[in-house]
Formats: structure tokens, C-alpha cells, sequence
């Protein structure tokens, strides 16, 4: 019994001294990383205000962009994204929509809208997606193409659209996404500025659930009103004004939001497109740009603009949020075993020895570790193991921390391109960062778990994502 | 938290764990109460300011559309009287409609600019600013077309787009003494790639007269750095004009030795200078089919297509005839494609089932076309 309580007393020990460890670690990583992300968006933010004096809708130097939709039984709404997409501001552009064998009437409705008609000639070429039944193009939208696959998910449907566009890049993006008129024209920088270098770009994403969204275009920014869609607003500003901005001052950007990203079509052809194997095809995908880049010894980079926005629905169910996030989880595990020989390797660069194993020291096994550490510790104090004063001290340290981290973000919104304008929202906004430290972030170690033990068992699904819909000024 | 060594020991000093923590825990605090106030300052003071611009813009709006076409606009007056705020808004109004009005109701509107004493701010921004500042100030003089405060100034252009700015600005107000003087200040000695605005800028000078730009190309081309090189490329395939054999003969030599990007580039840019004897040989032709990057193949029948007579088509059909990969393909297939009225026989039995397939693309390109064109009428 006494070596029993002994052998409990070292494991918790050694966990404590591990847990407090990796907490530093992660912490400090963080907070270099926010500091990072200011500098960024200081020189972002001059360079957006300048305007120079041409007309670019004139300039015969953007590279065509060819914006891939793939569509999964989306009847409701896909007329209007489609239109949205065609009416978007660029001088070269194309939309292939892939209809991914949808039992709806997505495809009926594509036809009827923008007068389509059945391509006779076969596709020339092999597609490294599910069997293509047809290819339509509009008699009215010269750069509308439609191809009409089976089923084989959303990886499969971005492969068939990037290889049936004919534009040097590409621009991924989710049916139910609403893109701001002029976003491709601030994505596309990199590569007009790094013309012989870039591979990839990725813009913001920005919560939609209360904004007023009209033909297409988001005429009124909200805060949503409920607390978990607030909440999810508050984790995105942080992740992309201050995770993804930080990483990118130091090119060592690893995530591109599937809804939104602009890649180079043939780099993308030449690592085989998107893999189906994987549920997490965004993280995937630009990690596996990074390890063939760098294998071929060739320069390149992956950028972030913080200025081009696109518009999502997020879950406002806990049900539904758990589920995308358990999916993400195992996702990130899946592609971190994937390439797991990049990590603490010098021939990755700075993303193989010091980005990947942040990542996963942070957003991986930290999560894990804290949810650990929720179970141990009634554990320890069980065993008198427990130092109640140091635990409260560290408690309030770690949260604290935490919301300064939050509200990182938040100022980085205000301070740049300030669209939640009423000072009233940012007080909402800073309480939502409050919120997100205490009880979310504790449910969100929880959901790790799951995601890990659903990874270990095997589960593969997507899940369904509800929608409410987004406002319209009827509403 | 668990079990630690309460306490921490250095130079010989021992502190408490909880005290080293409890002051953590306050510096963490105090950070969080100056970042609390300064989130909701900053908000509330951006709040105030828009408000205060948004209550006046429409009033201001209307006002200098009435100005700006009645007979004598008087903006001195007008601007006399305008509180701090105003003059802010009404600057953002003029440089929204600089940018969108030609003619004289531009020329009008500039006297608006005058009336704001904003040409006399750029002077000074030029001379004391930073390089954003610079980069402001000429924006103004160009879209108020007052090259003056720069001419008079003693700033000299460094970067890149200070460079482009400075072209504009003289290009726009026809004050560059001719293309070579434009050409120089954007390329003579510069080691960094343009934004596209450079890369604009340098077209709309090239495209009066591109020989002094294949000049400077053909003198310089091995000291740019990649990315640059490609843009000037860029530009040459841009310029559809006829030049002298010689002076192309830099863009043959990029296309033959170059890296992926600027041979790409290179084909492009000889699509746009038309078939010419010199690059009739059938061995150049050969090598640049058969390169190794599908990329410089799709550029390369792009050229092939563009110049379009029997000789290069042949050269085309063959080689994609023998053609793998598929972006490479369908794209040298398109080009080909559009020339189908200089086929005697049908290239189809040759070409197979791409040939169908890019055919019948061409086809609703030209349908949508004239659908758009019936819309715009």
C-alpha cells in the first residue's frame, strides 16, 4: 500500500513538473509568436492603406484565378454562391464547381440558373478523383464550368476541379462561403510581389452567424448575440490576427483554411492534389507543400494576407461544434503521424525543427496534457499531493495568461481593420475571451480526448454541419 | 502545483514559490488592465472618429457633386470653411473620385485638391516622410496631376515603388522627357522585384516605345534576379509590337537557359513579337517543345499558337501529338484549337480525343461571349 501511494505520489509528481514545463514552453512560443504577428500587421495594415495611383482592372498582370466550389447536396443555396463567386472583383477568373454526386437537386439547379449544357467530348485526361459522369458549360457565363461527379468527398471534388481548370492558380472555397468582392485581388499579392516563389496564400476567416448578408455580400458586420458563436468569433480572430500572422512573418505558415486559400495549381497537380485519405485535406495539403518543397531543395513561399476576408456559418449547437472539432482533432493527429519524419528535422528547415513541434507541443499534446491534469488533480489532492494555495496561484495565472492572449487578438482587430466598429462589441468581444478561457478551453481538452480516442478507434466521418442560415435584411 | 519545492533559490537568495508566483500573477494582471483600457480607448476613440465622419459625409457628398458641376465651384470658400473633420472627408471623397472621373470634370475636381493645400503637404512628405509617406504624397501629385513639389524637391526614389510612383507621376503629367528616362528610373541599378504596379507602370512605358526597355533588357537581364527578370518578361509578352531581330535575342537566350519560371516567361513573351526568321530553325523549335517542365511546354505552344502560320502550327500538332501531360495538353490544345480556320484537314484524326474536347470548350467560350455582348447591348 505504501509504495502504492509512493509510486502515485512520483507519477503525479513527474506529471506536475512536465505539465507546468510544457505550459512555459507553450506560453513563451505564444507570446513571441503574438509579437511576431504585431509587427506583421503593422506593415500589412500601411501596405493596404496605400493605394497606388492605376487602374487594376486594367493590368494585364494578374494571373488568372480559377475559384474550385466543391458541392455536396447544397440545392438550397447554390445558386446564389455561385453567382456571388462569378461576381467577384478580379480581371481573370473562372468557377468550377464540382458537384460531388449530391442527392439533391444541386446539380438541377446549376443547370436551370446559368443555362448549362452537357460537354459530348470526354475529359482527355486522367482525374484523380471519383468517375466524372459530365462536364456542363453555361451558354451565358464564359467562365462558369460544372463538372458532375460521384461521390467521393470533398478532397476528391477539389482534385477533379484543380485539374479541370485551365487558370495558374487556384482558389479553394466552400459552397456555403461568402467571399468580400475585392478579396482576391489582396489574396493574389504574394504572388504578384514573389511571382517565381509563391505556392500558397490564405486569407481570414470571419464568423457570419449575425451579420446581414445580402445578393451575396456582407452589408452589416454583427457580433452574434448567443455565447458559442461568440465565443468561436473570438478564437478565430485570435488564431488568424495572431497564430497565423506570427507564423507567417517567419514563413513558417503550416494552415490554410480549407474555405478559403489561393494555391499554384501545378505545384498542387505535381504533389499528386489533395490526399483522400485524410479528413483535415487543408492542414494536409500545405504541409505536404512544405515537405516537397523542401525535399526538392526549391524556394517558395506560403503566405497570409490579413486583409481579404471570408464568411462562414460556425456552429451555435455545442452538439455540432463538438463534432467539427472532434474531426479536426483527429484530423491534425492524423496528418502530424502522416509526416511525423519532418519533425526535429533539419532538412524541413525552420518548419521541421521549431514551427511543426510547436504545433504540436501546443494545439496536440498540450491540449491532451491539460485535459490529463483536469483528472489528476483530484487525484493529487486525494492524496495530499495538492498544495490547494500554489494550485489556486497557478490557476489564475494560467487563465489570466490566457485572456491576455486572447485579447491579443482582439486588439489586433481594433487596431487594424477594426469591422466590429461599436465599442460596445469589442467590450462583448473582450468577454468572450474571457469566456473562452474559463469553461470553453477546459471543454475543449475534453473533446481532444475524444478526438484522440475516435483517431485510435478509427472514425473517419465528417458528420453533418447544421446551418441556421445567414441573416438577410428581411430578417 | 503538485508536490513542488516551495521555494526558489538564486544568487543566494530563497524566495517562496507562492511569492514568485503571486508576482507573476499581478504583472499578469496589470498587463491585462492596460490591455483592457487600451482595446476599448482605441475603439471608442476609432468609434468617435467614424462617427463624426460618417455624420458629415453625406452632407459633403452632395455638396461637391452640386460644386463640381456648377459653373464656378469656388472651392476656396468652400474649403475655407470646413472644420478638421470635413477636410478629412472631403479629401477621401476627392481621392475616390480622382480615381474613377476623367476629363474635365477631373480637371474641375483637382482645383478642389489646390483649395486643401494638398500638393504643398505632399512636398513636404516627400521631404521628411517615411517611405509609406513618400509613397501618400506622390499618389496625390499624380491623381491631382501637380508634378511641381516632386520636381522641385530633392527626393530621389530608392525603392521599387518610390520608383514606379515617380514614373507615373512624370508619365501622367507628361513631364518624362521620353520612355529611356522612364525606363532608367525604374530599372537602372534596381536588385528587388516590382509589385504589379511597378510592373504596370513599367508596361504603360514600354508600350510607347519598347525599345529602349529590350535595351536595357538585353544589357542587364543576367544582373536581375529572377522574379524581376520574369516580370519584364511579363511585360514584353504584353507589348504585341514589332522590334529588330537583335533585339530579341536575349529572350531566345532566356528561353533556352533560364530557371522553369523566366523560360516560361520567355516563350510568352516571344508569343507577342510574331514569327520571325530567326526563330525559324526548326532545332530551336525542337528543344523548346521538348522541354523538360510542362510549364515552359504550355508557354511554348502558347507561343507556337499565337504565331499561327502553317510552319508553327505543324510544330504544334506534333508535339502534342506527343503530348503527356495534361495541363500541358489541354492548355496547347486550346491554343490550337482557336486557330482551327488555318486547318485545311481536320487536326482531330491526328489529335484525338483532347482535340474533340478543346474544340467543343472554344465553342462556349464563343457562345458565352456573344451571349455577354447581347447582355451589354
Amino acid at each position: 500500500m505504501h509504495t502504492l501511494a509512493h509510486l502515485v505520489a512520483t507519477v503525479v509528481f513527474a506529471f506536475g513538473v512536465f505539465a507546468v514545463s510544457l505550459y512555459a514552453l507553450i506560453n513563451v512560443g505564444y507570446l513571441l509568436l503574438h509579437a511576431l504577428a504585431l509587427l506583421e500587421l503593422r506593415d500589412s495594415v500601411r501596405e493596404s492603406r496605400w493605394d497606388p495611383p492605376f487602374r487594376k482592372f486594367a493590368s494585364p498582370f494578374y494571373p488568372g484565378i480559377g475559384v474550385v466550389v466543391p458541392a455536396y447536396n447544397e440545392a438550397e443555396t447554390i445558386a446564389e454562391s455561385v453567382q456571388s463567386m462569378l461576381s467577384l472583383n478580379y480581371p481573370e477568373l473562372e468557377v468550377v464547381v464540382v458537384n460531388d454526386g449530391s442527392t439533391d437537386r444541386t446539380l438541377e439547379q446549376l443547370i436551370d440558373t446559368f443555362d448549362l449544357e452537357s460537354v459530348d467530348a470526354e475529359v482527355p485526361f486522367e482525374v484523380p478523383a471519383e468517375e466524372i459522369h459530365d462536364v456542363y458549360r453555361s451558354t451565358t457565363y464564359e467562365e462558369l464550368l460544372v463538372v458532375d461527379k460521384e461521390n467521393g468527398g470533398k478532397s476528391d471534388a477539389l482534385n477533379a476541379g484543380l485539374w479541370l481548370t485551365e487558370m495558374p492558380l487556384f482558389c479553394a472555397v466552400d459552397a456555403d462561403t461568402i467571399i468580400d468582392r475585392d478579396a482576391l485581388l489582396s489574396l493574389v499579392r504574394p504572388f504578384l510581389n514573389e511571382p517565381t516563389t509563391a505556392v500558397a496564400s490564405g486569407g481570414v476567416i470571419r464568423v457570419a452567424n449575425a451579420s446581414t448578408i445580402e445578393d451575396g455580400v456582407v452589408k452589416e458586420t454583427a457580433l452574434p448575440k448567443t455565447g458559442l458563436p461568440g465565443i468561436q468569433v473570438m478564437e478565430y480572430l485570435r488564431a488568424f490576427y495572431s497564430g497565423r500572422l506570427g507564423l507567417n512573418r517567419v514563413n513558417g505558415l503550416i494552415l490554410i483554411s480549407g474555405a478559403f486559400g489561393l494555391f499554384r495549381t501545378d505545384v498542387v497537380q505535381e504533389i499528386g492534389g489533395y490526399r483522400h485519405d485524410t479528413i483535415t485535406e487543408d492542414f494536409d495539403i500545405v504541409v505536404r507543400l512544405h515537405r516537397y518543397l523542401k525535399e526538392h531543395d526549391r524556394t517558395y513561399t506560403v503566405d497570409f494576407v490579413p486583409e481579404p476576408v471570408a464568411w462562414t456559418e460556425v456552429p451555435s449547437k455545442l452538439r455540432v461544434l463538438s463534432r467539427q472539432r472532434r474531426r479536426w482533432f483527429r484530423g491534425m493527429v492524423e496528418t502530424i503521424v502522416t509526416h511525423r519524419r519532418m519533425l526535429f528535422n533539419r532538412r524541413y528547415g525552420r518548419v521541421g525543427t521549431v514551427i511543426l513541434p510547436f504545433f504540436v507541443a501546443a494545439e496536440t499534446v498540450g491540449r491532451l496534457v491539460e485535459g490529463l491534469g483536469y483528472v489528476l488533480l483530484p487525484l493529487a489532492w486525494y492524496f495530499g499531493l495538492l498544495d490547494i494555495e500554489f494550485f489556486l496561484v497557478f490557476v489564475l495565472l494560467t487563465t489570466g495568461f490566457g485572456v491576455f492572449l486572447s485579447w491579443f487578438g482582439v486588439f489586433s482587430e481594433v487596431w487594424s481593420f477594426n469591422r466590429y466598429d461599436s465599442p460596445w462589441q469589442i467590450l462583448r468581444l473582450l468577454w468572450y475571451g474571457v469566456l473562452e478561457n474559463v469553461g470553453y478551453r477546459q471543454w475543449r481538452a475534453f473533446i481532444a480526448w475524444r478526438g484522440l480516442f475516435e483517431y485510435l478507434r478509427g472514425v473517419d466521418t465528417w458528420g453533418a454541419m447544421e446551418r441556421a442560415g445567414f441573416t438577410t435584411e428581411d430578417d | 502545483m503538485i508536490g513542488f519545492v516551495p521555494a526558489v533559490t538564486a544568487f543566494g537568495y530563497s524566495v517562496p514559490q507562492t511569492v514568485v508566483l503571486v508576482f507573476v500573477a499581478l504583472v499578469v494582471g496589470l498587463l491585462l488592465a492596460v490591455q483592457f483600457y487600451l482595446t476599448i480607448g482605441l475603439s471608442v476613440y476609432r468609434s468617435v472618429k467614424q462617427t463624426r465622419r460618417d455624420r458629415v459625409e453625406s452632407e459633403l457628398r452632395g455638396e461637391l457633386l452640386d460644386r463640381l458641376f456648377a459653373e464656378d465651384p469656388d472651392w476656396e470658400a468652400w474649403v475655407s470653411d470646413l472644420s478638421s473633420v470635413e477636410r478629412d472627408v472631403v479629401e477621401s471623397l476627392l481621392d475616390e473620385h480622382l480615381r474613377e472621373l476623367d476629363g474635365t470634370e477631373a480637371e474641375t475636381l483637382r482645383g478642389l485638391g489646390d483649395a486643401l493645400e494638398i500638393p504643398e503637404h505632399a512636398g513636404r512628405r516627400l521631404e521628411a516622410g517615411d517611405e509609406y509617406e513618400r509613397l501618400h504624397a506622390l499618389t496625390w501629385l499624380t491623381l491631382l496631376r501637380r508634378p511641381g513639389p516632386y520636381l522641385d524637391s530633392s527626393f530621389e526614389p530608392r525603392t521599387p515603388r518610390e520608383r514606379a510612383s515617380v514614373v507615373t507621376l512624370l508619365e501622367q503629367t507628361d513631364r518624362l522627357a521620353d520612355e529611356e528616362t522612364g525606363i532608367a528610373i525604374l530599372l537602372d541599378g534596381i536588385d528587388a522585384q516590382f509589385t504589379v504596379f511597378g510592373q504596370d507602370t513599367l508596361y504603360r512605358v514600354a508600350r510607347r516605345d519598347p525599345a529602349p526597355l529590350l535595351r536595357t533588357a538585353s544589357e542587364a537581364y543576367q544582373t536581375w534576379p529572377e522574379p524581376l527578370l520574369g516580370q519584364v518578361l511579363a511585360v514584353c509578352a504584353q507589348l504585341e509590337t514589332s522590334v529588330r531581330d537583335g533585339e530579341l535575342a536575349w529572350i531566345v537566350a532566356v528561353l533556352e537557359t533560364g530557371t522553369e519560371a523566366t523560360r516560361a516567361a520567355a516563350a510568352d513573351a516571344l508569343a507577342s513579337f510574331g514569327w520571325r526568321a530567326s526563330l525559324r530553325y526548326r532545332s530551336f523549335l525542337e528543344r523548346a517543345v521538348n522541354d523538360p517542365s510542362p510549364r515552359v511546354r504550355n508557354a511554348v505552344y502558347g507561343m507556337l499558337a499565337s504565331w499561327g502560320d502553317r510552319a508553327a502550327l505543324d510544330v504544334l500538332q506534333q508535339a502534342l501529338a506527343e503530348e503527356t501531360d495534361p495541363s500541358a495538353l489541354t492548355a496547347g490544345m486550346t491554343a490550337l484549337a482557336r486557330r482551327q480556320d488555318h486547318f485545311e484537314t481536320d487536326p482531330g484524326v491526328m489529335l484525338g480525343a483532347a482535340w474533340d474536347w478543346s474544340l467543343e470548350h472554344v465553342e462556349y467560350d464563343r457562345l458565352a461571349r456573344r451571349a455577354e455582348t447581347r447582355k451589354v447591348r
